[in-house]
C-alpha cells in the first residue's frame, strides 16, 4: 500500500476483473514492428530505386558528392579537434556536495580514509580503466558548505577543493595509479578472487611527475614538510583558521 | 474501539463476514508473542465454550515485524486456519508495502508469463535446403537458345519441390534469462494483486485434520474461494503434511508449491492463493533483497562478501529494524 499511488492503483484493479492470462499486455512501444520485406513494407518492391534505367541499375555517388566540384566538407581545411582524444586522460568528477551528501547518507564513512574503493563502492561513480579514465577529480561546486573532516585520496583536484578539506579539519592528497592498479583498487574483491598476485604500482609518467611532486596541490611523492607550509599558506590566503590536526579524535589517521 | 477497527477490518474481506465467528481474543492467549501453529491447532475448543476475553488487554494485531519506514500504511490481511471448516480469523497481520501493496505493473507481469512461456521452447523443425533436396545437381537446360528462363539447378529455391533458402534447421531456442530483480518484482506485483482482489488467504500452517478431499472442497465453498487454489508454504514438498497431500492430489485444480517453486505464471492461473504465515515471512525478506542492490553489475556479487566477511555494510543506518 505505502504511497497514496500505490493504494489508488490497488483500489481501481479491486474493481475490476480479476488479473489473468488474458487482460495482461505489455507496454504500447514496448515491441518493435518487424520488418517487412516486399511490396507490403516501407522500402519494399523496388526498394526506392524507380523503374528500370542507369539509376536503378548502377552504384550511387558518395553522399556530399556535388557532382564534379569540390564538396563542402572538403573545402573546409581541417582542425585537429579530435586529435588524440582517445589517448587523453580522463578524471571522474565528483564535487564536494556529493560527497557531503554521501557523507550524510551514510554511504560513506568519514571516520577511514577515503579513496577511489570508497566512492565506487558507495555508488557515486563507475570505474572503467578501459575508458583511459585515471581517477577522480574532486570539484569545488559546494565548498561552501562541505564540512565533514575527512581524510581523501583523489587523483585531480584544485585550490579551493583542498582549502575546503583543509579548513574542516582534513586531509587531502593526489595519488596516481596507473590503469591496472586503479582497477585493482576500483574493483578489490574481484581481483583477490581472481588469485593473482598483487602487481607492483607504478610511478606517474613524466607529464604528471610535476603535478604529484608539487606540495602545493598536496603530490603524494611532495614533501610533507613543504606540504605543512602550504596548509598555512592557502589558510592565510583564503581566509580561515588552520586546524590543529596533532590534537583531537582523529590524531592517529593524520600521523 | 474492538469496534472501529473491525469496521477497517471488515471493508477489506467483503465476503466472508456473515459466515465467520470472530475468536480472536481467545485464540490471542494461545498464541502468545510468536506465532506457532501447534498451539493454536486445538481445533476441539469451541469459541462458545472457551472463557470470556479481556477487552483492551490484547491487540487485534499480529506482532510481526515488518522492515519498512514506519510511516508507511501497510496492507493487512487476516490470518485463518485450515483446522475447521467454518472460518475461523485468529489475528490481523501486517503485510509488507512494497511486497503487497506494490503499484500493479501489469506489463511487468506481462514480460513475466511471456518469459515462463517462451524460455523452454526448443524448436526442432528442420527443413532441406537446395543441397539437400535430392537431385537437383545438373543444368535443366542450356543456358541460351531455348526462350526459357536461365536455371542452374531443379532445386533451387524458386522452383517447386525446391530447397528452402533459410529454412529453420533443427534445434532453436527461444532462451533467455529474465533479469532476477525483473522476476522478482513480477513476484511483488502478482501477490499484490491476488491480495487487492481478495484472492489472497494467509493462514497458520497447512495442517487439516483429515485426508479427505471433500474437507478441503468444503472449505473452499465455506470461503469462497473458487474453483482452482493454489497452496504455498515454505517447506519443500517431502516434509508437508500427509494428509494435506493426500487431499490435494486427488483434486485436479488444487495444486501446492513451495516458496522455491513460487513464480508468476501459477499465481494467476490459480484464482485463490493460501499462503502460509511462514511462507509469507520469507517472501518478504527474499523479495526486498532485490530492491536493495547495487546498481552497477559488478558490485552486485561483492555486497555477500561485505556483509559477511568485511562485515561492512553500504546500507547501514538505513535500517528500520528496531534491533540494530
Amino acid at each position: 500500500m505505502g504511497s497514496m499511488g500505490n493504494r489508488k492503483a490497488l483500489e481501481m484493479v479491486r474493481s475490476m476483473p480479476r488479473v489473468s492470462f488474458v487482460n495482461i499486455r505489455d507496454n504500447p512501444g514496448s515491441k518493435k514492428q518487424k520488418k517487412i520485406r516486399g511490396q507490403g513494407g516501407s522500402r519494399g518492391g523496388e526498394s526506392g530505386r524507380g523503374r528500370s534505367g542507369k539509376s536503378k541499375r548502377d552504384t550511387r555517388p558518395p553522399i556530399g558528392y556535388e557532382g564534379g566540384t569540390t564538396p563542402f566538407y572538403l573545402r573546409i581545411p581541417m582542425f585537429p579537434f579530435y586529435k588524440n582524444f582517445a589517448t587523453r586522460r580522463q578524471y571522474i568528477p565528483v564535487s564536494l556536495e556529493k560527497l557531503q551528501h554521501l557523507i550524510d547518507m551514510g554511504r560513506i564513512d568519514p571516520e577511514e580514509p577515503i579513496d577511489v574503493t570508497s566512492f565506487v563502492h558507495a555508488g557515486a561513480v563507475r570505474i572503467n580503466v578501459f575508458d583511459r579514465v585515471y581517477g577522480i577529480h574532486l570539484t569545488d561546486e559546494g565548498a561552501d558548505k562541505f564540512v565533514a573532516p575527512v581524510n581523501l585520496e583523489v587523483q585531480w583536484t584544485s585550490e579551493l577543493s583542498i582549502a575546503a578539506v583543509e579548513r574542516s579539519g582534513g586531509t587531502i592528497s593526489l595519488g596516481y595509479y596507473d590503469p591496472q592498479s586503479l582497477d585493482i583498487l576500483s574493483h578489490p574483491l574481484q581481483f583477490f578472487r581472481r588469485g593473482q598476485p598483487i602487481p607492483k604500482r607504478l610511478l606517474p609518467p613524466k607529464d604528471l611527475v610535476d603535478m604529484y611532486t608539487d606540495p602545493s596541490k598536496r603530490g603524494y611523492l611532495s614533501d610533507p614538510n613543504q606540504i605543512k607550509e602550504n596548509r598555512l599558506l592557502l589558510a592565510q590566503k583564503f581566509g580561515y583558521e588552520l586546524p590543529d590536526l596533532t590534537k583531537g579524535s582523529r590524531r592517529a589517521l593524520h600521523r | 474501539m474492538f469496534s472501529r477497527v473491525l469496521q477497517r477490518v471488515c471493508r477489506q474481506s467483503y465476503v466472508n463476514n456473515q459466515n465467520v465467528q470472530y475468536v480472536l481474543p481467545v485464540c490471542r492467549g494461545c498464541i502468545a508473542s510468536r506465532f506457532s501453529s501447534s498451539e493454536v491447532a486445538d481445533g476441539s475448543k469451541d469459541s462458545a465454550t472457551s472463557p470470556a476475553f479481556n477487552h483492551g488487554s490484547e491487540s487485534l494485531v499480529l506482532e510481526r515485524e515488518v522492515a519498512c519506514p514506519p510511516h508507511l500504511q501497510k496492507p493487512q490481511a487476516w490470518l485463518e486456519s485450515l483446522e475447521t471448516r467454518e472460518s475461523k480469523k485468529l489475528a490481523i497481520v501486517d503485510l509488507h508495502p512494497d511486497v503487497f501493496g506494490t503499484f500493479p505493473r501489469l506489463d511487468i507481469l506481462h514480460r513475466n508469463i511471456e518469459w515462463q512461456k517462451v524460455y523452454k521452447i526448443i524448436d526442432v523443425r528442420k527443413e532441406k535446403t537446395r543441397a539437400e533436396c535430392s537431385g537437383g545437381g545438373r543444368k535443366p537446360w542450356r543456358q541460351k537458345g531455348t526462350g526459357r528462363a536461365r536455371h542452374g539447378s531443379i532445386r533451387s529455391p524458386i522452383w517447386l519441390k525446391g530447397g528452402k533458402a533459410h529454412p529453420p534447421r533443427g534445434g532453436r531456442t527461444y532462451w533467455y534469462v529474465l533479469p532476477a530483480p525483473i522476476r522478482a518484482w513480477g513476484l511483488r506485483i502478482a501477490m499484490s494483486i491476488k491480495h487487492a482482489q481478495d484472492n489472497l488467504c494467509i493462514v497458520d500452517s497447512l495442517d487439516i485434520p483429515s485426508s479427505d478431499p471433500q474437507y478441503l472442497e468444503d472449505i473452499a465453498k465455506e470461503r469462497y474461494w473458487g474453483e482452482s487454489v493454489l497452496f504455498v508454504d515454505d517447506k519443500p514438498l517431502e516434509e508437508m503434511s500427509e494428509n494435506f497431500m493426500d487431499a490435494i492430489n486427488k483434486i485436479k485444480t488444487y495444486n501446492i508449491i513451495s516458496t522455491e517453486g513460487l513464480n508468476c505464471y501459477s499465481l494467476l492461473k490459480h484464482e485463490t492463493i493460501v499462503m502460509t504465515l511462514d511462507a509469507v515471512n520469507f517472501l518478504e525478506l527474499r523479495l526486498m533483497f532485490f530492491t536493495k542492490q547495487y546498481g552497477s553489475p559488478d558490485l552486485r556479487q561483492d555486497l555477500p562478501i561485505l556483509r559477511s566477511q568485511l562485515k561492512m555494510d553500504p546500507h547501514r543506518g538505513r535500517s528500520y529494524s528496531s534491533k540494530e
